[in-house]
């Protein structure tokens, strides 16, 4: 018995150590060690296009230079009004969708599937479509608000215009994601709650705000961070869509990054606003870790 | 009497609720017959005003993807093939050992007790988290040095850590769905734990398995930021490829269409075969343990 117990812990040690250590070793390699290099390179006054002209250590210098521009706010103000309408459209669209669909009817798997293509596109391809179709003269969104009657709008020529053109991109991809876990949390609520609460009379509506969205709380709630996350990170779409123009109204913290990094070739400057970024993600990352934990102690 | 009234507003309700889903529908199914139609519009029927539905199919923008027919010789041939084989190669290869790797970790992560078991779980799912922008930074100045910029094994690379960390959870998902008694029953019939997780649990989760590799596909297939600054001319993908396609005369809109077209077909027939287990594998594994 207890050689057999001996016998099953050593084979488990060493099974936790040779299944993990290949995982562990390559997300080392690709994600600690360019962290740390990175909140190093933060520290110097370095490009990567004249790595012959060194490294100038510039204590927080980049740190300082980057919290006084008033362009990065105006960045983090734009990725924050973007994040905002995005999640706001999606989770409201999403969770109204997802509940409809939680329902029997004929054809539900069919249109389902249908529903979750624009999330399978690349969101390059996204951003060319929305691009092509938002386009002021002959794009088709124009094309039918003036079968509307109303006026035609230069989507991507104008900073609030483009935010919501982008918004509208953003939303029309990833709202079925939304869809998809709400309609598997609804599913997953068992329906003899719901008719003994329509058994004693409770409307439909205070079924849903009552029961259904209480219950489908935690995967609503995982579904919210994710979709935080992606959209404060967004950079494909706008490199397709707007190109982060009218000027670089529409530039995201990702895109700036991006273009300090690669177009400019700051290196330490974009080291320094990419360990900004990362401090932000990673809070609200520990956010949703705390909950899957504590659903997980739940279940 | 209140039973009648109650039934004449659940009737509204349902009609407005309908025709909420109606617009929706449209919405989400609109681009998409958009982009299907305009892959076979020709360089002038992109262009009308009104925008046409009914025209004469035009495959210019296909041959040119595919780089075929008259497209052949043009200068705005779009020759996509290698940048196909780059994006299948990557993506499979990356998919196959991110769910490799992600079984092994998920398996432990699921059965085990370690110490800092909670913390390398939130390490490995940062890397979800993590903006591409952030760390290509320094994969930039990395692949340089290690002559991986531009190669396939570089961005298989970069698909593997992409993934693994989304494949660990999925799969801790599903292994928490097998009952932990199947490995004591092996245990103490002599069999060895190892036989116990490649035998017997392992065929269990094999639908999870197939489900993350979906998952994985779907990214590593439509990956864009690393891809378009780690390679510059061998190793180019489709999306990179298609984010190329604005040269002098503007943008390629039928190449791009027509591209699309292609990019979205194998990761449908992914989607399709998938189905039946995405709603679990999307939610962590919380909703199948209840």
């Amino acid at each position: 018995m207890t050689r057999l117990a001996v016998r099953q812990r050593s084979t488990g040690r060493l099974m936790i150590f040779g299944f993990l250590s290949p995982t562990l070793a390559i997300l080392l390699f690709m994600v600690a060690y360019p962290i740390f290099s990175l909140i190093y390179y933060s520290f110097f006054n370095f490009s990567a296009l004249r790595p012959a002209a060194g490294m100038k250590p510039v204590g927080f210098g980049n740190y300082k230079f980057l919290l006084s521009d008033p362009d990065l706010w105006q960045r983090f103000i734009f990725t924050g009004k973007f994040v905002f309408l995005c999640v706001t459209l999606q989770m409201l669209i999403g969770i109204f969708v997802g509940y409809q669909l939680q329902k029997n009817f004929r054809g539900r798997d069919l249109i389902f599937t249908a529903l979750m293509m624009p999330m399978m596109l690349s969101p390059v391809v996204v951003g060319f479509l929305w691009r092509y179709m938002f386009n002021s003269e002959w794009g088709m969104i124009n094309y039918l608000l003036t079968v509307v009657g109303l006026p035609k709008i230069d989507w991507l020529g104008q900073t609030t215009a483009a935010l919501w053109a982008a918004a509208a991109a953003d939303t029309w991809m990833w709202t079925p994601f939304i869809i998809l876990l709400a309609t598997a949390a609804f599913r997953g609520i068992p329906e003899t709650i719901n008719e003994a609460a329509e058994v004693d009379g409770a409307s439909p509506a205070y079924r849903f705000f009552r029961i259904t969205l209480p219950m489908s709380a935690p995967v609503l709630f995982i579904a919210l961070i994710l979709r935080l996350i992606d959209s404060f990170k967004q950079y494909d779409l706008f490199f397709a869509l707007t190109g982060g123009g009218p000027g670089s109204s529409t530039e995201t913290v990702s895109f700036a990054v991006a273009k300090t990094a690669f177009s400019y070739f700051y290196t330490g400057e974009a080291s320094a606003l990419a360990v900004v970024l990362l401090v932000i993600i990673i809070g609200l990352s520990m956010i949703l870790v705390r909950h899957l934990n504590k659903m997980g102690e739940r279940f | 009497m209140s039973r009648s009234r109650t039934s004449a507003t659940d009737h509204v309700a349902r009609w407005l609720f309908l025709g909420l889903l109606a617009i929706y529908t449209l919405y989400n199914l609109g681009p998409i017959f958009w982009l299907l139609i305009s892959s076979f519009k020709s360089r002038m029927d992109m262009f009308s005003m009104p925008p046409k539905v009914f025209f004469a199919p035009d495959f210019s923008g296909y041959q040119s993807v595919f780089g075929i027919g008259a497209a052949k010789d043009s200068a705005s041939a779009y020759g996509v093939f290698d940048s196909l084989l780059n994006s299948v190669i990557v993506s499979t290869v990356g998919t196959a050992l991110a769910v490799f790797l992600g079984t092994l970790a998920g398996y432990v992560c699921s059965r085990f007790n370690f110490i800092g078991k909670s913390d390398f779980m939130f390490f490995v799912l940062s890397t979800r988290m993590l903006p591409p922008v952030a760390v290509l930074v320094f994969y930039h100045l990395m692949f340089a040095e290690l002559g991986l910029a531009d190669t396939r094994i570089g961005l298989i690379l970069v698909a593997i850590f992409a993934n693994v960390g989304l494949a660990t959870w999925i799969m801790k998902g599903f292994f928490d769905g097998v009952p932990k008694e199947v490995e004591q029953i092996a245990i103490v019939n002599g069999y060895t734990r190892m036989y116990a997780f490649s035998r017997l649990v392992l065929p269990m989760v094999k639908g999870g398995i197939a489900a993350t590799a979906g998952f994985c596909f779907i990214f590593a297939w439509n990956e864009f930021a690393f891809a378009s600054i780690l390679t510059t001319t061998h190793a180019k993908t489709l999306p990179v490829k298609i984010s190329a396609a604005s040269g002098a005369t503007g943008i390629e809109w039928t190449q791009i269409c027509a591209a699309g077209v292609v990019l979205i077909i194998p990761v449908l027939i992914f989607f399709y075969l998938i189905r039946k287990h995405l709603l679990m594998g999307m939610t962590f594994g919380v909703l199948g343990r209840r």
